[in-house]
Order: structure tokens, then C-alpha cells, then sequence
């Protein structure tokens, strides 16, 4: 009994060394993981965008992407996270709602902005996308959703129109699995404090604008699709518990409510 | 790792082959089971199952080759959950994860060699036992017909 324990140990340890060994090798660069997926990655925002873009209103009023870029430039300086990369897309729409496309598209939506009552409340909505973006969920959403297979052949030109129109909506129109989702939520939240903005805006947005029934229900698409929205603000709030922030405006009262009144009069 | 060895006695032309093809259907479930690792245990169970009542030898080589199975049960169910939820949950494609994946593959292609090896041996009537299964198969797999007369 004794020689089959020993042996069993034995066979564990080996296992493991093994593992350890081939552990000590650059795997994710031998085999071009990260090209890969990039190229991969490209290639769909691509087709997806240009199928957005031929439906949508695209706002390109430079004070207002200005005022947008300075807000994601603040996040993405503050968390190291590589702004050049970012493709930030206003959208003239009366749906509040913003999503990530792969290739890190950021689609934000007119009614959106007007929603939110501070930039505290918008940058939580972006840094929720951003979160999306850094951890690599928009496109494991799509493989679920729609298939590697078709994802794959999508790249390559293979797919119909109706169903990249429909991997397009299930982006825009459905919600991530609660897991990610709430990876994503706790992700922004540290974004937002590293970044010297107070995290409790986005908290309340979110319990707003989700009690708010009074509004036209079909139009709050960013959060009747993320459920229990107000379960996802108590667990923010919750989570910041946790920590401490300084706060800082990043845009002068003046700018936040310029962009506003721009956007109203677009 | 693998001992030629003598056994209890010589098994006849039909006990070797069906030892034999205890090995080959943990070998065919080993093809139809990479991506879906349970499928390995219920095909060699089965198998094990259905010559419970067999000869010793049958018996023994039987349940050799459905310990050999449970090892790379764990080791890949383990990848596939671990690919599983880098695919659609919240993990990445890390470098342990690759690591780990290339080193259920060794030992995949290992224990693949081994059983065509053994199948084969065990189809001429020679006894395999294997290091550390062939050690635990004696534990479990008790020779019933071996008569005392004492």
C-alpha cells in the first residue's frame, strides 16, 4: 500500500513538474496569441462598425468628441490603458444606450450623455465599456452568442449581411453573462477611483434610471438590458465601501453642461 | 513504466483478446473523448462492467485500463473547463493555461502509446503491468478462481 501511495506521489509531482517546465516558455509569443487575436479582433470591428455606421447618425461636432476624448483620456491615462487604440463613436440616437465593439470600437449614444445628470454618472458608463474592452468580453460574448464558426467566416467575408446585422444587435441590444457583467462593473469602479472620480455617481445612475419608470421603458436599452440594475448598484456601492477616493472634476461645470446643450441642440 | 510480467497462469487466445479489447476501447474513447473527457470513463466502464464476471486476466487487464483512464479524466476535465471559461467566461488565454494545455496533451500522447503498446501485448497473451496502475489494479482485482486446498 505503502509503494502505491509513494507512487501516486510520485506521479503527482511529475505531472506538475512537467507543467512547470513547459510553464517556463513564452507560450503566448510562440504561437502569436496576441497577433492573432488583434488581427481577428480588427477585422470584425471593422465590418461591424461600417454596418453601424451606414444605419446610424455618426456625431462629429469636434467640441463634443473633444469634451468625450478628454473624459477617456483622463480614464485611459489614469489605468494605463492605451487611448491611441480607442475609437470612441457618438451616435445621434434617442436611445440611451452604449456599447464595445471588438477591435475597441466605444459606441455612446446621444441620449445617453443626456441622461447622465454629472460626468461622474458618464464616466461609469465608460468605464464599464472600457472594462468590456480590457477584459476581452465583447468578443467572448460574440462567440457565444453567434459561433465561432460564424464569427470566423465573418473575417474571412463569408457571411450575410443579416447575420452580421444581428451579431451587431445582440452587442447593442443584449446583455453580457452576470459574471462578466459584474466584472465589468467592479473593473470600472476601480478604473474611476484610480482616476480620481467618485464612483457612487454611476451607482445611483444606474437605481435611477432603472426605478425611473415613467420614462419610455423601450428606450433605456444600456440598462433594461444589463438586469437587476438595482442589484448592480448595490453591490457597487457596496464594493467602494472598500476604499477611499479623492474626487476630482475632470471638466469645468461650464463644459459639462456646453456638452449637454450642444448635444440637445444637435 | 511498463513491465512485461509473468502472470498467474497462461490466459487462452480468447481472454487475451478480450483483454485486449478492453485496452482498444479506451483507446477509441480516448479519440471520441478529447474534447469531451467523461466520455473515456463511460465507454471503459462499460467495458468493465460487462466482464466483471470474466476471467482473472480479463478482469485484471479491465480494470488496468480503467485506472489508466481516471488519471486523464481529471487532467482533462480539468482543460476543458479551464478552456470552457477562457472561450465564454471571464478567464484569459494566459500562459499557464497554454502550459497546461500542452502538458495534458504530453501525457495524453503518453498514456496513447502505452495502451496500443499493452493492447497489443495483451492481444499475444502477455501480461502488462503498468508503474503505479498495475500496483493498484493488484490491490482492487483479486484472483476469485484461484482454488486453495488448504
Amino acid at each position: 500500500m505503502q509503494k502505491v501511495i509513494f507512487r501516486t506521489l510520485v506521479i503527482i509531482a511529475f505531472f506538475f513538474s512537467t507543467w512547470f517546465i513547459i510553464n517556463q516558455f513564452d507560450w503566448i509569443t510562440i504561437f502569436n496569441v496576441k497577433e492573432l487575436t488583434s488581427d481577428t479582433e480588427e477585422k470584425l470591428g471593422e465590418i461591424f462598425w461600417e454596418m453601424i455606421e451606414r444605419n446610424n447618425d455618426e456625431i462629429d461636432d469636434e467640441d463634443i468628441i473633444t469634451i468625450i476624448d478628454t473624459l477617456v483620456s483622463k480614464i485611459c491615462t489614469s489605468n494605463n490603458i492605451d487611448q491611441s487604440r480607442i475609437k470612441i463613436h457618438v451616435l445621434d440616437s434617442y436611445e440611451v444606450n452604449a456599447y464595445a465593439l471588438p477591435d475597441n470600437h466605444l459606441i455612446i449614444f446621444k441620449e445617453l450623455i443626456l441622461s447622465c445628470d454629472n460626468e461622474s454618472e458618464l464616466c461609469g458608463v465608460i468605464c464599464h465599456e472600457l472594462a468590456h474592452l480590457q477584459k476581452d468580453h465583447v468578443v467572448k460574448k460574440l462567440v457565444k452568442e453567434v459561433g465561432l464558426s460564424v464569427l470566423i467566416s465573418t473575417t474571412i467575408g463569408n457571411t450575410s449581411p443579416d447575420i452580421i446585422s444581428s451579431s451587431v444587435k445582440t452587442l447593442s441590444s443584449t446583455a453580457y453573462d452576470r459574471n462578466l457583467e459584474q466584472v465589468a462593473d467592479l473593473t470600472a469602479v476601480d478604473y474611476m477611483i484610480s482616476s480620481d472620480i467618485d464612483p457612487l455617481p454611476f451607482a445611483n445612475f444606474l437605481s435611477r434610471t432603472w426605478g425611473d419608470e415613467s420614462e419610455i421603458i423601450e428606450n433605456l436599452s444600456w440598462v433594461s438590458t444589463h438586469p437587476e440594475a438595482n442589484a448592480r448598484s448595490e453591490y457597487i456601492i457596496s464594493y467602494c465601501e472598500d476604499y477611499s477616493w479623492e474626487s476630482v472634476e475632470i471638466l469645468a461645470p461650464s463644459t459639462w453642461l456646453k456638452l449637454k446643450s450642444q448635444l440637445k441642440d444637435y | 513504466m511498463i513491465n512485461l510480467q509473468e502472470f498467474v497462469y497462461k490466459p487462452g487466445e480468447h481472454e487475451a483478446e478480450r483483454a485486449s479489447s478492453s485496452y482498444l476501447m479506451s483507446l477509441v474513447a480516448l479519440v471520441g473523448g478529447l474534447p469531451l473527457p467523461i466520455i473515456n470513463l463511460f465507454a471503459t466502464v462499460g467495458f468493465f462492467l460487462a466482464n466483471r464476471k470474466g476471467t482473472y486476466f480479463v478482469r485484471w487487464h479491465c480494470t488496468q485500463a480503467l485506472l489508466s483512464q481516471l488519471s486523464l479524466l481529471f487532467m482533462n476535465s480539468f482543460g476543458f473547463w479551464w478552456t470552457i471559461s477562457v472561450v465564454f467566461g471571464t478567464e484569459q488565454i494566459t500562459n499557464h493555461y497554454l502550459a497546461y494545455i500542452l502538458t495534458i496533451i504530453l501525457f495524453n500522447i503518453a498514456e496513447f502509446i502505452a495502451t496500443i503498446y499493452t493492447a497489443v501485448k495483451t492481444g499475444k497473451g502477455e501480461h502488462v503491468s503498468w508503474w503505479l496502475y498495475g500496483d493498484l489494479t493488484n490491490l482492487i482485482c483479486k484472483n476469485k478462481d484461484a482454488k486453495s486446498y488448504f
